[in-house]
């Protein structure tokens, strides 16, 4: 005691309960953050080149360039949204902050979808890349749709068990990954660079307008992903400069590694090749074609096993990100709380882990008896992300009109001036951009926009009536029931 | 020759002074004596002693998740730790951190009150026939930015 008095033996000590019962303890840096972050968008490159080159053909860098700029707008978003609110839940927390319940329970329902997707197509897309060691893995559906469900699963119970993960895996991951795709940019580029091939590929097999529009829209799938960083948000020291830092970082990467890599695919295979015989493997592709046998014997296994690793962490990123997003919806009345439900020994959530394996496997069925699904399932991909930024863009410019005394530690430049708001011009070409391409892929993707549209009815179904059953508003704004 | 001063050292005696230390506990018997020895080497000085309990939060959780029973868990040591000082005449400050690994979290906190000293019960255990200090220790052995003292309990 530093004090004169001391407690003697009898005397009873109140001691107030600790106000905030625990404090967060938030050690991730720029590194780690943009390592996470890396290791999901990144990682949508191994199989977003084979599904944009379906509909765009020889116009796949254009489409995917295009699309990139819609990337630098809802990373833009993220960044102040992010920064502002430094907590799990992505867009539904924006949108609760920025409009009520109902708006955050459609963001977040929207994210599910995109999370569940994003298990399913990495987990489909592990087997192909693998095909370098065993074939059929490659080649028959059977074969490689139960792979992939065999790898769902397994995911399943590590995630369950609760394995430890620590962030140096993410780091060295994404470290490997960026020397890999850069490296096989580099050697692509000095062993395989001929303008006229290049030209013949763009032109000789451009695509109609309709297909180039569809190659556009696809394409967003390839920055899909942008999410993780801000769930990573919580456990970020000093999320408000953190975060954008590693989004700048993210934005910088991966639209020159993109765009380097759908460049060096069109010198080494043909657009057609590349929309067949390498769609659901087309980084493998090009490491087949390098015309150096000892550099494509060193770069074909590579390229398998680094894909399949990062494929892999990008699946269980998938799982990890909607059961926590499913946690925090609950928290805030959002969702039933069966799906917050801890596992008494384990202390993971995991109901809504085997809740959404079960789905991300339904949605891999198909892939038994056709081999066909890969655009359709991209197209689902699509449709759930673009949902869930738009909710963001209109989340970010709700808050500047309703809430504009707010801090924002990262606050967007360019704003255009509107009954005395500021309101953040990326933004609403975000908005406007976002909008218009999921429009095109509702009406051009009927079996996904079908999928996509049931499961917003189903979320609207389990929203009513849970909210209907507490006797809560649906309009409402909650407070976390925990807090 | 030239002695560099560390931390808790008293720059005219060269003697050791801990004027904070920090004493992670993880609600086995050990904790009981570290308690114990922290307040007999905070009473010379007055030093202020912070005792911290970590609860671990699962990857497939937001680290906000509130596990009422690992918090109850947690509370419980803590004030068992509280009334262990207080048998020894010393108060001390408890601290209840929620993170996703207890190692990087006590370093974290050690750095960030600016302790002297991080003091450590260590439960003696032996994993595959090997004596085993376990990851969390080792981790603080190696990024302490403090002296860090092991007490181990009596093996026998």
């Amino acid at each position: 005691m530093t004090s004169g008095w001391h407690i003697k033996p009898g005397d009873k000590v109140f001691r107030p309960r600790r106000i905030r019962r625990y404090h967060l303890r938030r050690v991730l840096g720029v590194a780690a953050v943009f390592s996470a972050g890396y290791g999901n968008v990144g990682s949508s490159i191994y199989y977003a080149l084979g599904i944009v080159s379906l509909a765009a053909m020889g116009a796949t860098p254009l489409a995917l360039g295009i699309a990139g700029i819609l990337f630098v707008f809802t990373a833009l978003t993220y960044a102040e949204g992010t920064a502002m609110f430094p907590e799990a839940g992505g867009s539904a927390s924006f949108a609760r902050h920025g409009f009520n319940d109902f708006v955050s329970f459609l963001a977040g329902w929207a994210l599910m979808l995109s999370y569940v997707v994003t298990i399913s197509i990495s987990a489909f897309t592990i087997p192909p890349y693998l095909g370098y060691f065993w074939a059929p893995l490659k080649e028959s559906p059977i074969v490689g749709t139960s792979a992939a469900i065999v790898i769902i699963l397994f995911l399943m119970t590590m995630n369950i068990i609760g394995i430890r993960e620590t962030s140096v895996i993410n780091i060295v991951a994404a470290i490997m990954d960026i020397a890999t795709q850069v490296s096989l940019v580099i050697i692509g580029f000095i062993l395989l660079f001929n303008p006229s091939v290049l030209f013949q590929h763009i032109i000789g097999y451009w695509p109609t307008a309709g297909n180039l529009v569809m190659g556009i829209a696809l394409a967003s799938i390839a920055y899909t992903g942008i999410e993780t960083t801000s769930q990573m948000a919580e456990e970020t020291r000093k999320p408000e400069k953190n975060v954008p830092r590693a989004l700048g970082l993210m934005i910088v990467a991966v639209l020159t590694i993109f765009a380097g890599i759908s460049i060096v695919s069109l010198l080494a295979v043909s657009p057609e090749q590349l929309a067949s015989e390498w769609a659901r493997d087309p980084v493998a592709g090009i490491a087949a074609n390098i015309p150096v046998a000892i550099i494509a014997s060193i770069f074909k296994p590579l390229i398998g096993i680094l894909a399949g690793t990062i494929l892999l962490i990008a699946t269980n990123a998938g799982l990890i990100g909607i059961s926590r997003l499913a946690f925090s919806l609950g928290q805030y009345n959002l969702m039933p709380s069966v799906l917050s439900r801890v596992h008494p020994k384990f202390k993971t959530p995991y109901f809504s882990i085997i809740i959404f394996t079960v789905i991300a496997i339904a949605i891999l069925i198909p892939g038994f008896f056709a081999s066909n699904v890969f655009g359709g399932i991209g197209a689902l991909y699509a449709f759930g992300s673009l949902l869930a930024f738009m909710f963001s863009h209109a989340a970010i410019i709700s808050l500047r009109v309703r809430k504009p005394e707010l801090p924002r530690p990262f606050k967007l430049g360019g704003n255009i001036r509107i009954k005395g708001r500021e309101l953040p011009i990326t933004a609403l070409l975000g908005l406007l951009s976002t909008f218009i391409v999921w429009i095109i892929i509702s009406i051009m993707q009927p079996f996904s926009s079908w999928v996509g549209f049931i499961w917003v009815a189903a979320g609207l179904v389990i929203y009513c009536l849970y909210r209907q059953k507490r006797r809560m508003p649906l309009l409402s704004v909650s407070k976390s029931v925990a807090k | 020759m030239f002695r560099r001063k560390g931390f808790g050292e008293d720059k005219k005696s060269g003697e050791m002074e801990f004027g904070k230390i920090l004493v992670p506990v993880f609600g086995s018997e050990i904790d009981e004596e570290a308690i114990r020895l922290a307040c007999r080497l905070a009473k010379k000085n007055k030093s202020k002693i912070y005792v911290v309990s970590v609860i671990t939060v699962k990857r497939a959780l937001p680290l906000d998740a509130e596990i009422e029973p690992e918090i109850q868990k947690a509370e419980d040591i803590l004030d068992r730790m509280e009334r262990v000082a207080e048998e020894q005449d010393y108060e001390v400050e408890t601290v209840l951190l929620q993170a996703r690994e207890v190692g990087p979290s006590l370093i974290d906190e050690a750095m960030e009150r600016g302790v002297d000293l991080i003091l450590m019960g260590v439960k003696y255990k032996r994993r595959f026939g090997q004596f085993s200090l376990g990851s969390t220790v080792l981790y603080v052995l190696k990024n302490a930015p403090c002296r860090v003292i092991l007490y181990q309990q009596y093996a026998s």
